[in-house]
């Protein structure tokens, strides 16, 4: 089942002098618990096409279709919700609210849903869990590590159960076994809970992980592989 | 709502040097502003009780045209029960008649032209009490002489009393604070500078023909308790009013303009000399307290019971305007001060502001990349800066509270030459501060406006927030 489709996306950037075509014709499509590595130089056009996908930004020409909804029909307001309640997002820096604890950020998106109070903190505390930081929960994000803010990250992405998951370089600041253990849980959470990723990366283990490899150059799609993964 | 609370809450604490100099900036603000504010407001509410208990009073009963043109001729009738219809007026607490006009008088070879206020005696010691400002001492050559030849006083103490030659005094404390003798000595011999100094002074009564001529005044005509004074002038409608009037008493006026040409008599006396026989040129009116409100009702209520339109009421401020705009314009100074100081942390605030916004632009982009609603967030940024404005608010009105209360009770005495012309004129030389009034919940206001500007910046920017650009910080 198609959680989201791209349909001859374009983004072109009118600089002062020259227009960028950062997304070039793309057409894509991604089904459900796909685990799929976005890949390419810098520059490439992957965090623009993240972003596109992501509804943070708008395509200049072409269709967005996440669930049935065209992006591009959404008000800003509507774009917002639309983006609470389908898509979870992780950060490479992390991003999380710096004045609230482990267990506060990850129910902070459910608080925006409106969700009650127990049910919030039910879900947040199995969510971190699951990443491994049952302990940290009282901690702010100043006193975890970064990889341990990386994983509340990803609790807090899936806290909404969204559609999909969105990462951008999500391993670009972790050292190696950081690295390792969140790529862990990231395919535990996509085997176990059904969750699609959809991450940008330079970072070969990652992309060894992944079960589909999309390679981007100049905004458009080079490649698009389906593989086993690695372990 | 609790949970956006606490996160405005945690924010202002992120900085917390910050959030502290921006909080105290405000205090201090607030916490001057309600000080200078209140001493402002306090000092006005003492010199208007002063001068409206000692002067003018509250209101005034006048011939309609007596304010443009104030001469006999526009006095009115007043009797017994004209005056207790007025004094059965709802807030009214006294009434006091006044007469007043202009003569020549004169003393042997001396002739000066002279102010003459005709009152009640008994009723004028609740108004202006000028018994109080009999002249009991005063240092004359001849009160030097005597001393010296007591051959007692040391030459410290002798030199003190001469560089006060000439002066006259009420009371025995002002004699004793003029000459400033070091206590060993003022307990040692200021019973007999007392005794060599004193003089003897009358007040009026009620049917007397006498007359207090004011200090300056009885030194120019060169007359004292016991001497007669010749009066020559203009009575009511013209007639020619003349007389011989004997000098009951000095008395000291603080104005030296005034106490250059001041006399004083009985209501009876002058009615009879200047030829108005029931007549008064005004009638003065105290009332409970000196709010707005009671004058406007008081001057209502009365006009209503005004025989004709020939007389009028006139507030304290109307009879004062030169007082009442010299107020107007200290307080209107005063409030530019305020706005200044306002002014000043107005941009303080502000440039806390424009860094928070800087710094959290990021921050703004993620919230609202992950799903927050833009008005939530500037709901949370609003409450961050009320907060901010609200500790320092708080603080400097809690601060003030204290300080306020104690001078309110204890005023602050004044010394030197200003406390000196304050007693002079029969005032309490103090600066008390004002009670608590609109001047102490304005400042909240102040602060709630300014924050209210502020936020502006925030609020704008988080409406033109787009979360790409945000989120590359």
């Amino acid at each position: 089942m198609k959680v989201l489709e791209l349909k001859d996306v374009n983004k072109i950037y009118n600089s002062s002098m020259v227009k960028v075509h950062a997304v070039n014709d793309v057409t894509l499509d991604f089904a459900e618990a796909e685990f799929t590595a976005v890949v390419g130089p810098s520059g490439s056009g992957k965090t623009t096409l993240l972003n596109l996908i992501g509804g943070l930004d708008m395509p200049t020409t072409g269709e967005i279709i996440i669930g049935g909804t065209n992006l591009s029909r959404l008000s800003s307001s509507q774009l917002i919700d639309f983006r609470l309640n389908n898509i979870g997002f992780v950060f490479q820096s992390y991003n999380l609210i710096p004045v609230l604890t482990a267990l506060e950020n990850v129910e902070f998106i459910m608080l925006l849903q409106d969700k009650p109070k127990q049910q919030r903190q039910q879900r947040a505390i199995e969510l971190l869990t699951q990443v491994g930081l049952a302990d940290k929960i009282h901690k702010r994000p100043g006193e975890l590590s970064g990889g341990e803010q990386q994983r509340v990250a990803v609790a807090r992405a899936l806290a909404s159960k969204p559609r999909f998951i969105l990462a951008d370089e999500p391993t670009a600041n972790l050292d190696t076994k950081s690295t390792e253990n969140l790529l862990d849980i990231m395919e535990h959470l996509n085997h176990e809970e059904s969750m699609t990723f959809i991450f940008s990366t330079h970072d070969a283990r990652v992309v060894q992980k992944a079960h589909r490899v999309v390679t981007i150059e100049d905004g458009k799609v080079k490649s698009d592989i389906e593989q086993h993964p690695h372990n | 709502m609790k949970e956006e609370f606490k996160i405005a809450w945690r924010n202002l604490w992120r900085n917390k040097r910050r959030t502290l100099i921006t909080s105290a900036s405000v205090f201090f603000a607030v916490f001057f502003a309600v000080i200078m504010r209140s001493y402002q407001l306090g000092s006005y509410d003492h010199m208007i009780n002063n001068f409206i208990e000692s002067f003018t009073g509250y209101l005034q009963i006048q011939h309609a045209k007596y304010q443009d043109n104030p001469f006999i001729d526009n006095s009115f009738d007043y009797n017994d029960p004209f005056a207790l219809t007025i004094l059965n007026a709802d807030k009214v607490v006294s009434v006091t008649p006044h007469l007043e006009s202009f003569t020549l008088a004169s003393s042997g070879t001396q002739t000066k032209g002279v102010a003459i206020v005709a009152i009640d005696p008994v009723k004028e010691k609740n108004f202006s009490d000028p018994e109080s400002k009999l002249v009991k001492y005063r240092i004359t050559d001849e009160a030097v002489k005597r001393m010296k030849d007591t051959g007692r006083f040391p030459d410290v103490v002798m030199d003190k009393v001469v560089r006060n030659l000439g002066r006259s005094y009420t009371s025995s404390g002002r004699l004793e604070l003029e000459l400033g003798l070091a206590s060993e000595d003022n307990i040692r011999y200021m019973p007999e500078i007392l005794s060599c100094s004193g003089v003897s002074n009358g007040y009026l009564a009620n049917d007397d023909q006498g007359i207090l001529v004011s200090d300056r005044l009885a030194g120019y005509l060169k007359v004292a308790a016991g001497d007669s004074v010749i009066l020559m002038g203009q009575g009511y409608h013209g007639v020619s009013a003349n007389g011989i009037f004997p000098v009951r008493g000095i008395i000291k006026m603080p104005s030296p303009e005034i106490d250059n040409k001041l006399i004083i008599m009985t209501l009876p006396s002058a009615q009879e000399f200047f030829d108005a026989e029931g007549k008064i040129t005004s009638l003065v009116v105290n009332l409970t307290d000196k709010s707005n409100r009671t004058i406007k009702t008081a001057k209502s209520n009365i006009s209503s019971l005004l025989p004709d339109s020939n007389t009028t009421v006139r507030t304290w401020y109307e009879l004062n305007p030169i007082l009442y705009q010299q107020i107007q314009g200290d307080s209107q100074t005063g409030i530019a001060m305020l706005g200044l100081l306002y002014l000043i942390i107005f941009f303080g605030i502000f440039g806390t502001v424009l860094m928070m916004v800087s710094e959290r632009k990021r921050e703004f982009g993620v919230l609202v990349a992950i799903g927050m609603q833009k008005r939530k967030l500037k709901r949370i940024i609003t409450l961050e800066m009320m907060l901010l404005g609200a500790i320092g608010l708080v603080c400097g009105l809690l601060a003030s509270v204290p300080l306020i209360l104690y001078f309110y009770f204890y005023p602050i005495v004044l010394k030197g030459d200003l406390a000196t012309m304050m007693e002079d004129w029969g005032w309490e030389a103090v600066m008390p501060t004002a009670w608590f009034g609109p001047y102490f919940y304005w400042q909240a206001v102040i602060v709630a406006f300014m924050i209210l500007l502020t936020m502006i910046y925030p609020i704008r920017k988080i409406g033109q927030l787009k979360e790409m650009e945000a989120l590359k910080g």
